[in-house]
This record gives C-alpha cells, structure tokens and sequence, in this order.
C-alpha cells in the first residue's frame, strides 16, 4: 500500500515534469507546424542559465532569469535563423534546429565542461514534505508538480481566455487574413516559439537542481519529450499533460512489478516451459521500466497515429 | 642498363634497404575511444592517460630507438563505429590497440582482433583493454592477443564487501542494483557470489536501462521497501548520480558500495550527500603514500589535471606495456606482435599501490586495489569540493585476485 501511494506519486511528479518540457514543443508545433528538434536543448540552456545565475541572485531569481534568458535564445533563433528558412519549408525548419542542438550541446561543453556542473537543491528546500512508513517525500517534488499545474493552467487561460490567445490563434489558422486586420504575423510567431523556448527552459532550471545538469541532459530528456508529444497528440496541450502522466505513472509503477510472462504463463501450467525457453519470457517487468513508454508509442501510432488528443 | 650498373644499383639498394633498422616505420599505438557524444568524457578521459603514459614511453626513449607514434581514433560511442575505426587502424599500420569506455564495444574490439588476426598471420594486431570490466572478455571470449588491464566485477566486489565488511558498515542486508548489460550482470552474479564471505543478505536484485532513467525515485522507494542497510552498485555516470540523489531525496538511510564513485563531478553534484559511501578503486594517492603524490604531481603537471577515475589504472596498464616492449626485440625492423604478446604475459611493474603483474592464463592483470569512503579527512580533495576519497583498506594484487574462469579456452599461436 505505501510503496503503491510512493509510487503514484513518483509517477504523477515525473509526470509532470515530462510535461513542463514538452507543452513547449507541443505548443510551438502547434501554432507553426516547427517540430523542433532543439527544444531539449533549450531545457538544458535553462539548467545552465539558472546554475550560473545562481551564484549572483539566488536560486529563485536564477529560475526566473534563465526562464527570461532562454526565452530570449529562442526569439533569437526564430528572428535570426527560422524564419530565413520559412518559406523553404519544414524540413528545411526541421534540419536547421537539428543542427542547432549539436551547436548548443557542444557549446556548453566547451563553456562548462564535460562533467555534470555544482547546481542542486538550495538547502532551504532541501527537507521532506511529509513521510509515510520511513519513507520521505522531498517537498521539492511537490514544488516541481505545482510549477507544472501552474503553467498548465497559465497557458490554457492565455490561450482561450485571452486577446492574446485569439490573436495568436488567428495568426496560425489565417495568417494572411491577420496580418490584413493589421497584426504582426512575424512577431506572433517569435513570440509564440519564444514562449516554447521559456517554458522549457524553466523546466530546465528547475528539474537541473533535482537530476543533474550536464551536457547530456538535453538527451536523456529529449528522447521521452517527442515520446510525449507523439503518443498526446502533436499540437495538442491537454493530448501532452494526458500522454506524461500516463507514462510517468507506467515507468514508475512498472519498477515495482518483479513479475515476468513467465509468471503469467504458470497460470496455465507452462511455467517449466518458459524458463527453459528465458529470453523474453523470463525478463522481469521491472527491467523493462524505461522501454515502456517507447512499446506505448508504438501502440499509439498503430492504434491511433493522429495520437490520444491530436485533431488531424 | 650495363651489368656493372645493375651491380652498383643492387648494392645501394642492400644498403638502403638491408639492415633496415635505422629506416623501419615507428611503432604505432592505435586508442580507439569515446571522443564525440554523450559518453565522450569517459572516452577523453582514457586518452588523456594513454597520451601521458605514451608521452613516457618516448621520454625513457621510445621503442627501437624511434618514439612511439599515439594516434587517435574516435569510435563514436558503439560497436559499429569501433569496428570501423578498426579496420582504419589497422590500414594505417597501428599494431597495438588501446580501448577501455564500455564493455560492448571492449566486446566487439576483441572478436574483431581475433578474426583478423586468424586471417592474417603475420600481421597481427593486440587488444589493450584498459577499462572494459565485463567477464566474457578473459572467459568465454578470452583471447590471445587480448589483455584486461583493469580490474573486473570480481575483484572490485571482493574488496569491496571485504573492506567495508571490516570497517563494519556493511550490515547483512544487501540490495544489488545494477544497469542492464554485460558489465552490469556481472555485478549483480558478483554480489550474490561474494554474500557468505560478506555475511550478508541479497534482500533483492535490480537490474534496469543503462543512462537512460532519469527518474530514479521509483527505484529508491522499492530499496526503502526491502530494508536493506547496504546498496552495492556498480552503476556508472548518471546512473550513479541519479540513484545516489534520489536517496538522499527520499531520506533513505542505506550506505552505498560503489565502483565509480570517483568520476569527475560526481563529488561536486552529490555533495555532502556522498559522505560515508565507500568505492572500490584502482588508486589512491593516500594510499600510495610518496609514491603515489609523486605520480599525482607528475601527471598533473604533464596533463593540466589530477589522475581520478580510470586514469590511474590506465597509466599503470601502459607502464606495464612499457615493461613489456622493452623485451621485445625488433624482428626486421617492426614489432613481432606475439613475441610482444608473449613478453605481455610476464610483465610486472612496481606501481604506487604495490606490486602489479599480468597473468599468462587468461591475460587478466592482477593489480591491488583499494577501497575508500568519501570523507571530509581526506588528506587528497576530490573534484573541487572540501571531501575526498580516505583509504580503508589497501589490498595487494594476490589479496584482490579471483581465480581464472574456466571457460576461458586460450588459442596460443604455434
């Protein structure tokens, strides 16, 4: 019973942070049809914004401005580099943001090194929530949880309650229509995949204080983002927070299962059978914890290739 | 073309070419590394210890009175591009090569090295493993023309139970959580083989993706449910880090017996966290007394850093190859790569933890070891932090050694 509430809980944060760096990348491919392959990238960018800052304001002020500064990267990036390529189409969109994480991945190698960097936990943060049993929840879980509800709220209210939102809505669906009614198609657009870049980089410079922030975690991260995004729905917010809880819980509860189809097939008597035969059939559940998510994805695309929310 | 000419072109020729010795190609030592990608740290780690032993070799005078040429080739992180890079070596006349960052590609490398050198006798090619630890390297893919001049599962679980067994802090409740590949398995089959020597319990096993976890509460809550005192663990990188954070996150009280826990930004990252915790490694300057702050200050000033992680055991491994040329005698003018295969076998050395020697039986490097647990009484700090590694036991190379596996079958040539 509490390593099921334990586990649960794990799942939801992990969740959660999935999501924080993904509604970024579903947003942007949302609005403007970029998948970007930098966005991971931007997640890291955060991480190391807020290490470095945080030695000169503090760690809450650090998050806020790596926020800020890795939302101005990414404004860079469109203003600078995308929207030369626009009019050259998505793959020339798509190839350009892969060539630009290998760009930041192997310039923060060069600025700070190959190993993980000092950025941890501040110690006013560093204490359990609450305990069950002699199991302690970190508070800085649940803070990470709520940052994430937070912006998923902000941008849901931004998007459909909001002048903004109905602007930025038009631009997408019409774009010349809006800019005839007088917007500014183009800073809609910089606007839109500078939010994109901010958000991940928030989640980085929160989630880079609990893991690790080193030149790899753009990587680790960037594989179960597209995961994410692919199995929710491209384009789609709610399809996005939907697809990281479903794979943040099945990841976390996975762990726990030390059962194998072996096991499963002793029901019917073969159980002497699959050992003889090991292979698959012996591997255990909990082994397999990290490649859930990608058999999801594969399900999902033959199932359901438009993804749980996705429109089209 | 008079006969008389022919005569005098023949005689120049025999004497350009004949003794040959002055105009022999130097000796070339192929590292075939990690220096691109993820894992490039490790990869560049390694190199940095090659270039400095190499850079050693040439300074006492290289071999065949010519130096020692290093070349460098990236193997991109997988077998498949080591497999390729090979092949580039051995085009380009490398005749010895260096590896050490993962057991998949160490794996691959030694299979490669076997086939080619059955195809071309007379032109062989040898295999200085400095850093792949996966058991199937000296059992049942053990190999002539392969050397391991790191330590193993085996042995590095051996001292480790052993040492932290004495220092009393192993207590008998052990959780063996491992990543899940060649290195990794043996871990695991190595803590379950050292628990009646450590008295201790394997209350569960663990195996799960390499690197690739970001998440490791889930982990630590099923550690937290079994009630173990103690996790051994021969994870690496991020998959130590991870674990060892997501511990302290969740106020987990075990103690934890690791093989890496002195890779660079390790100490930095985990902070305070990482106090108490006991590794299993190949050096420690404390340990090594003189010896071992002369060769400290010695490869700092030559590479700009301190020798940790897997630099120490791979400067040794290349002083031993160093021993071993030395008795190789130049046939025509090149390296007779099983004379020097064979020289290989009874190489010894002198290093700063003690005495360090090769065994001829399944070329596994017999070296001591010594086990350490972070702490701020460490007379060497670690990775720029106020801790460091303070030696609890230094075992010599007899003391470490596990026996040969039996299926290991060597083919030794003629």
């Amino acid at each position: 019973m509490e390593s099921l509430v334990f586990g649960l809980l794990n799942g939801v944060v992990y969740g959660l942070l999935l999501f924080m760096v993904s509604a970024g990348l579903t947003l942007v491919f949302g609005m403007m049809g970029v998948l970007n392959f930098a966005h991971a990238s931007f997640y890291m960018l955060g991480a190391y914004f807020a290490y470095t800052l945080q030695g000169l304001m503090g760690f809450a002020p650090a998050v806020v401005g790596a926020t800020l500064l890795a939302g101005a990267v990414g404004v860079g990036v469109e203003r600078w580099f995308l929207r030369r390529v626009h009019h050259h189409g998505h793959a020339h969109e798509l190839l350009l943001t892969f060539g630009l994480s290998f760009i930041i991945a192997e310039a923060i190698k060069l600025v700070f090194g190959n190993y993980p960097v000092d950025y941890r936990v501040p110690q006013a943060l560093d204490f359990a929530a609450f305990a069950i049993g002699a199991q302690q929840y970190p508070v800085y879980r649940v803070l990470m949880g709520s940052v994430a509800l937070l912006m998923f709220a902000a941008i849901y209210l931004l998007m459909t309650r909001t002048r903004i939102g109905i602007v930025v809505r038009a631009a997408v669906y019409r774009p010349r229509m809006a800019e005839a009614l007088g917007h500014n198609v183009q800073l809609v657009f910089m606007g839109v995949f500078g939010a994109g870049a901010a958000l991940a980089g928030l989640a980085g410079a929160i989630a880079g204080a609990f893991y690790t922030t080193s030149p790899n975690m753009a990587l680790e991260v960037g594989v179960m983002v597209f995961v994410v995004v692919v199995v929710g729905g491209l384009g789609s917010l709610g399809g996005a927070m939907l697809a990281s809880l479903l794979i943040g819980i099945t990841t976390s509860l996975a762990v726990g299962i030390d059962r194998s189809l072996a096991d499963l097939l002793a029901l019917v008597g073969a159980r002497a059978w699959a050992d003889g035969v090991g292979g698959l059939l012996t591997l255990k559940v909990s082994s397999l914890a990290a490649t859930i998510p990608f058999a999801l994805m594969l399900l999902i695309l033959l199932l359901r290739p438009t993804g749980l929310m996705g429109e089209k | 073309m008079t006969p008389l000419h022919a005569i005098a072109l023949a005689a120049i020729a025999t004497v350009t070419l004949g003794p040959g010795v002055a105009q022999a190609a130097p000796l070339k030592i192929g590292v075939l590394e990690t220096l691109s990608g993820p894992q490039a740290s490790t990869g560049q780690a390694f190199r940095s210890a090659v270039r400095y032993a190499i850079d050693k070799m040439n300074a006492a005078g290289g071999w065949n009175g010519e130096a020692v040429q290093l070349l460098e080739y990236d193997n991109q992180g997988g077998p498949a591009g080591a497999s390729d890079k090979l092949k580039t070596a051995v085009a380009d006349g490398v005749q010895i090569v260096v590896q050490g960052a993962s057991s998949a590609i160490g794996g691959q490398i030694t299979e490669d090295v076997r086939k080619h050198n059955l195809r071309n006798p007379g032109k062989e090619v040898v295999y200085l493993n400095v850093g792949a630890e996966a058991l199937e390297l000296t059992g049942e893919k053990c190999n002539f023309h392969h050397f391991r001049l790191a330590g193993n599962a085996q042995i590095r679980t051996k001292v480790l139970v052993q040492a932290m067994k004495q220092a009393q802090a192993l207590g008998t409740k052990v959780y063996a959580i491992n990543q899940n590949y060649s290195w990794g398995q043996d871990m695991e089959r190595a803590i379950v083989d050292n628990a009646a020597a450590g008295g201790y319990q394997v209350v569960e096993k663990t195996l799960h993706d390499t690197n690739k976890i970001q998440d490791f509460a889930p982990y630590v809550s099923k550690i937290s449910g079994s009630g173990a005192e103690t996790v051994i663990t021969g994870n690496w990188s991020n998959d130590l880090l991870l674990l060892m954070k997501a511990s302290k996150a969740a106020g987990l009280k075990a103690r934890f017996g690791t093989v890496f826990l002195d890779q660079p930004g390790n100490l930095t990252n985990a902070g305070e966290l990482a106090i108490g915790h006991f590794v299993a490694h190949a050096f420690n300057p404390e340990a090594g007394g003189a010896e071992g702050e002369r060769f400290v200050a010695d490869y700092k000033g030559k590479t700009g850093h301190d020798p940790v992680f897997i630099e120490p055991q791979t400067a040794f491994g290349l002083d031993l190859v160093a021993d071993a040329l030395k008795r190789t005698k130049p046939a025509g003018g090149v390296l007779d790569v099983n004379a020097f295969a064979k020289a290989m076998e009874t190489a010894k050395l002198k290093t700063p933890m003690g005495e360090m020697s090769m065994r001829a039986a399944d070329h596994q490097v017999l070296l001591p070891l010594v086990v350490s647990v972070v702490s701020k009484d460490a007379r060497y700090k670690a990775d720029g932090t106020d801790m460091g590694f303070k030696p609890v036991k230094l075992f010599s190379a007899e003391e470490a050694a596990t026996p040969v596996q039996a299926n290991c079958k060597m083919q030794r040539p003629g």
